[in-house]
């Protein structure tokens, strides 16, 4: 699935790239009405839903609401409603209403990185522009999956366990430095943790969609099959960060679990669906892997009966490692300062999604 | 205490210096006669105690041993024992007779960084070189302390303990990038914590004996008390990688809890009895500290009696953060290939022991 109709240069990183640079003396030429399909309680949506100061200029809230009920359909339509801001978790069916019933929309961005909570068949065939929060969330997820690697490598399951029984017993623990992590997905979250891995004095590899070289990495692999097991042939820590999407889904399972060096630690900070579940608790079970660190499952929350609850060599946390007390704002942020200004003065808008690949 | 007697320039680390970097057309002048002061059972030791190709030339093993017992010292004497290689936990005692009987010893060596566990008075008055194993450790120690800095920023305690009630609870996570670090002792485990912190995007703060700015750090402050607390109140994440010495024994404790930032984490990579632990424990309980990470502990292994094996934001480790199965090995290895060459040939020893600092 080609991803060529979007224009990386207008990927927005929040640790790299300048804010505000767009051109402010670029005239006004149009309003934005702004549906915000968001929770009206949640404050990381202050800067929309009730901001200190003004919005920005050529820019208006029509409505905010959680369910389709929280909103006069007619009254958007006869305002020609033309921007939604997603943010809501439950926002997939009534953003697909609103898009088939306001033919005025020519905007939507989610406050997210990941489009596949608002996927539907609607959204694939949009003709407008939808931009998302790709780049924002990379920083504390790259954290994350270099203390997933050294919480095994230091071996903590066994620490913890030793702790509980009160038990002083010495062993060796590992080096990351000299390592191999091999990342799934190479986006800003991948590169985050390439960053972070390099100067641990790991070695990278890589496996993208276009297998173009890049100065972190002392591989990169294209995105095909024999690749993907190479990469956990190869690699002492396999990183997951790829988006969902019809060709992702699935990807990862018993194949590439069979193929796993001795040693080799999981951690999926992408979507659960890319892996299939089963054949990874089998994996944990068996020892093909020594440990996983899972933020994102399958089927979200939990459900108690899965028993990655009750392995050891599992590191799990309910999808909140990229949940910081400022992030989600700074994403609200992002869309009233950045894009917003943008969109009235008919400039580029940053991070644009190409809605028929899904990411 | 000053440490102005030994030559900066002889401190080799592991990840930047180069290897077997001395003259080897230097003619050899004198032969090395080396008592190994070490666990005959321990393999890290076998370069040294059973080498697969025979030791450097004018090199020679008089006799292998852990205890007083064990050797014969009038044998000693008479073949002019001059190198003593320690390594066994329990060498303080022998050390002290051996230095003591035999005259002709002008150089002791230490497999381990720590001089204070052979520390004696015999030992402080000896006049020969002492050389140790500084800088070979500080690569692990360092992803130790940033996983000990994660492990408190995404609240593994809290996360841990939802795992084991089968909880999925979302909760807000820290980030490390734009909090502050603080070193406690900036020699190798200090830079290299360092180097991994600015990587990270954290802001380096470092106390050492003489404040000599460095690019790493954003302050580095003087070695008083008055700095020290400063560091306290200034820092997210508290560092202890100082030596153990009679200048830094219990250096931190109420005075400088009382003062900590609200949030702050503490972790000792040093030594225990540079930390009050009575006043560590009461800080961990009532808040004064969110957490610590102990690999060092006053009495080792640390008595099942402590309350520390039972709070639940501690990180307690039976000092084996810096035990890879090959640290130990390379350290042997050092002597072996860098010092013993050196000493045969009378060219500068490296890493020196000023042994009236104890560092």
């Amino acid at each position: 699935m080609s991803r060529t109709t979007v224009d990386h240069s207008l990927f927005w990183n929040r640790e790299i790239s300048s804010k505000l640079s767009y051109d402010a003396n670029a005239p006004i030429v149009k309003e934005a009405k702004i549906i915000s399909l968001s929770d009206v309680n949640d404050p990381s949506n202050g800067p929309l839903n009730n901001p200190t100061n003004d919005l920005p200029q050529g820019s208006r809230l029509l409505a905010v609401g959680g369910s389709i009920d929280d909103f006069d359909v007619e009254l958007l339509k006869r305002e020609g409603a033309n921007t939604i801001f997603v943010s809501h978790p439950l926002a997939r069916d009534p953003l697909d209403r609103l898009l088939q019933e306001i033919p005025s929309i020519e905007w939507i961005h989610s406050r997210s990185a990941g489009m596949d909570f608002v996927a539907s068949p609607t959204l694939t065939s949009f003709q407008g522009k939808v931009t998302n929060a790709k780049g924002l969330y990379s920083s504390t997820l790259a954290e994350y999956t270099m203390m997933a690697c050294s919480y095994f490598a230091k071996d903590l399951p066994r620490l913890l366990k030793n702790k509980g029984f009160k038990n002083w017993e010495k062993y060796n623990v590992l080096e990351l430095r000299g390592s191999t992590l091999g990342i799934v997905g190479y986006g800003d979250i991948g590169r985050a943790a390439a960053r972070l891995a390099v100067a641990y004095g790991m070695k990278v590899i890589a496996l993208r969609r276009r297998p173009v070289p890049d100065d972190l990495c002392s591989v990169v692999y294209g995105n095909d099959k024999e690749s993907l097991n190479r990469l956990f042939a190869e690699c002492d820590y396999i990183l997951c960060a790829a988006p969902l999407t019809a060709e992702t889904n699935g990807m990862i399972g018993k194949e590439q679990f069979d193929a796993a060096k001795s040693g080799a630690v999981f951690i999926n900070v992408g979507r659960g669906p890319i892996v299939d579940e089963d054949a990874l608790v089998e994996a944990l079970k068996d020892g093909r892997l020594k440990g996983a660190g899972l933020d994102v499952f399958a089927t979200e929350p939990l459900s108690k009966s899965s028993p990655l609850w009750e392995l050891d060599n599992v590191l799990l946390s309910p999808h909140n490692m990229d949940q910081t007390a400022t992030f989600t704002y700074e994403s609200t942020s992002f869309f009233v300062e950045e894009n917003l200004p943008r969109f009235v003065r008919g400039l580029p808008l940053l991070n644009p999604v190409d809605a028929s690949a899904g990411y």
